[in-house]
């Protein structure tokens, strides 16, 4: 039984709740307003502030519908609802005297165009060190540094399920375990050991670069009831749009920060974000979990997406590794290359010697082997059982196996013209999943008490047009919505308008 | 003037919602709102304890299938 609606602490949920005064802080810094333009925003809402960047006057917001086509109204309602929950459009109140106009708001306006045209000693884009960079640190290098570090951490959260390994690994520092178990992502279970929880999982499955988010703002959070550290949350979110914005391999000045950025580097060199050297702490380097934190456009996509894309790049993974240095996300090291075999009698082998990997097994197979460099199992009622209860998906199962599968299970299914997995098996998991999934939870708002039926209509078919609407029956006059904001703005403007 | 209420929209089985209906029929605490044969909408907090509840029930009235197949 899962919760479709998970609480996920994604950037976008956490910017929105921010203050507009936060954003106006924010958007000082060019780097800041350029990475939430490049990540944030869809396509069709870049668009509009591309063309709206170096208008000199406030445009007619009736002029929009010029732009775009009729039938993509959706799009156009979702490009705005966006642009403005982020502060980056002001749209004048609706009034009799004067049409509606939208403008960029100042301080967005004025970064993005020196971030675009360059100038100005603003330094948001990091200061370079002066200094001779050791040789022995380069892009390889920092790439171990941070798999190490980042692989430490998710081993830390799968750690109390199934197989405990042997050499244990030294774990992250004390302050990231009180992170993670603050974000409750793990949790204390009552006999002092440390248990996962479906947050938890749900945070195993996410593409890297949603995970490091994940950490991140809960950091942040951390850090904005703990004022005694003396951070502030905004400056520390711009910094983190500045690393972004570095170059992977390239040394920066570290006496160039202020003192408290420089506080936080402790922090970010836990979750391996930077690499200070030991001999040399007036520089840092970025590893590729920074540089890529604002890399594409689509890391903030849903859990099912980030499996399907944690599938892509596992069946991608040879031929990407030779693409420019610098650029695509971090991969993990297990999943370079497919070990898992999966046979009909639903048993499991898998040629890994990876602990990560095989506590990831663990979540929903039962393993009962395990040899030097291979360990087998079986997926059983019971095991899948127990992964539906942590919130895992049978979906989610089924596309790890089959984006971790063997070669050899490749190359049989190819030339038997079968599909990977085990039909059988594929639908038994899905058959295991129905039977404990008694019920489709989704949260949001019940909508009802309408004046009259065409208010009703008219309300229940805007949602349907913004993409929220759930459920709607229109002999009772009621509706169910995932979310409420557009609606209880539409409702103002029509209670205004009357 | 309409209204808008937070809550989760539950759908299922009409058996299974005969089920959480006669659970709520105790002390109402659970649904905010009947909708239909396959839906209701239940207070956000109760969720969790709803699910606990059913699963007590349908334990009671389904034993777990033995499970068959070697090692």
């Amino acid at each position: 039984m899962s919760v479709s609606n998970m609480p996920a602490l994604q950037l976008r949920e956490y910017l929105e709740r921010l203050p507009g005064t936060t954003f106006r802080k924010l958007y000082q810094q060019p780097s800041t307003a350029f990475a939430i333009f490049r990540r944030m925003l869809p396509h069709l809402a870049k668009t509009f502030v591309m063309r709206m960047l170096f208008m000199p006057a406030p445009m007619l917001l009736a002029d929009l519908d010029i732009w775009v086509k009729p039938d993509a109204k959706k799009q156009k309602d979702q490009a705005l609802f966006i642009l403005q929950a982020l502060h980056i459009v002001h749209i004048s109140p609706p009034s009799r005297e004067k049409p509606q106009e939208m403008q960029l708001t100042t301080n967005f306006k004025n970064s993005m165009r020196r971030a675009l045209t360059g100038g100005g000693t603003h330094n948001s884009f990091g200061v370079p060190s002066t200094l001779v960079v050791p040789p022995e640190i380069d892009i390889p290098f920092l790439d171990r540094y941070a798999r190490k570090k980042w692989e430490d951490i998710l081993h830390f959260v799968v750690s109390s399920v199934g197989f405990k390994s042997a050499g244990e690994v030294s774990g992250p520092n004390k302050s990231v375990k009180e992170l993670l178990i603050a974000g409750r992502l793990v949790e204390r279970r009552p006999n002092g050991s440390i248990g996962i929880t479906q947050t938890g999982f749900t945070f195993l499955l996410q593409e890297a670069n949603a995970q490091v988010w994940t950490l991140l703002l809960l950091w942040l959070e951390a850090m904005e009831t703990n004022k005694m550290a003396g951070l502030e949350a905004v400056d520390m979110l711009s910094f983190l749009f500045v690393l972004a914005s570095m170059e992977l391999g390239r040394a920066y000045d570290t006496n160039a920060l202020t003192e408290q950025r420089r506080n936080m580097l402790p922090s970010l060199v836990d979750f391996g974000l930077i690499h200070v050297p030991h001999h040399k702490r007036s520089m840092f380097f970025p590893t590729r979990l920074a540089t890529t934190l604002t890399s594409s456009g689509n890391s903030l996509r849903s859990i099912s997406e980030g499996v399907a894309a944690a599938t892509s790049a596992a069946f991608n993974g040879t031929s990407n590794s030779g693409g420019p240095p610098g650029h695509g996300p971090l991969k993990s090291s297990t999943e370079l290359k497919g070990s898992v075999v999966v046979e009909t009698n639903y048993r499991l082998y898998a040629y890994t010697s990876s602990t990560l990997q095989i506590a990831v097994l663990a979540l929903f197979s039962k393993l009962n082997m395990r040899f030097p460099d291979m360990v087998a199992g079986r997926l059983t009622r019971a095991s899948i059982r127990q992964a539906i209860q942590f919130g895992i998906t049978a979906d989610q199962i089924i596309s790890y196996l089959a984006a971790h599968a063997h070669e050899q299970m490749h190359r049989t299914a190819a030339l038997t013209n079968k599909p990977v997995l085990p039909p059988t098996v594929v639908d038994q998991i899905r058959l295991w999943q129905l039977e404990n999934e008694r019920m489709k939870t989704t949260g949001g708002f019940l909508f009802k008490d309408f004046e009259d039926q065409k208010e009703y209509l008219a309300v229940a078919q805007f949602a349907e047009e913004v993409g929220v609407l759930v459920w709607r029956n229109d002999k009772t006059g009621m509706f169910f919505a995932s979310r409420h904001e557009q609606i209880r703005d539409l409702l103002r403007n029509r209670k205004k308008a009357e | 003037m309409p209204r808008a209420i937070r809550g989760v929209l539950i759908e299922c089985d009409p058996s299974i919602k005969s089920i959480i209906v006669n659970i709520d029929s105790k002390n109402h605490d659970f649904i905010i709102e009947d909708l239909d044969e396959e839906r209701v909408v239940v207070k956000e907090n109760m969720v969790g304890e709803l699910k606990r509840r059913l699963e007590d029930r349908l334990k009671e009235n389904l034993p777990p299938v033995e499970e068959s197949g070697s090692e």
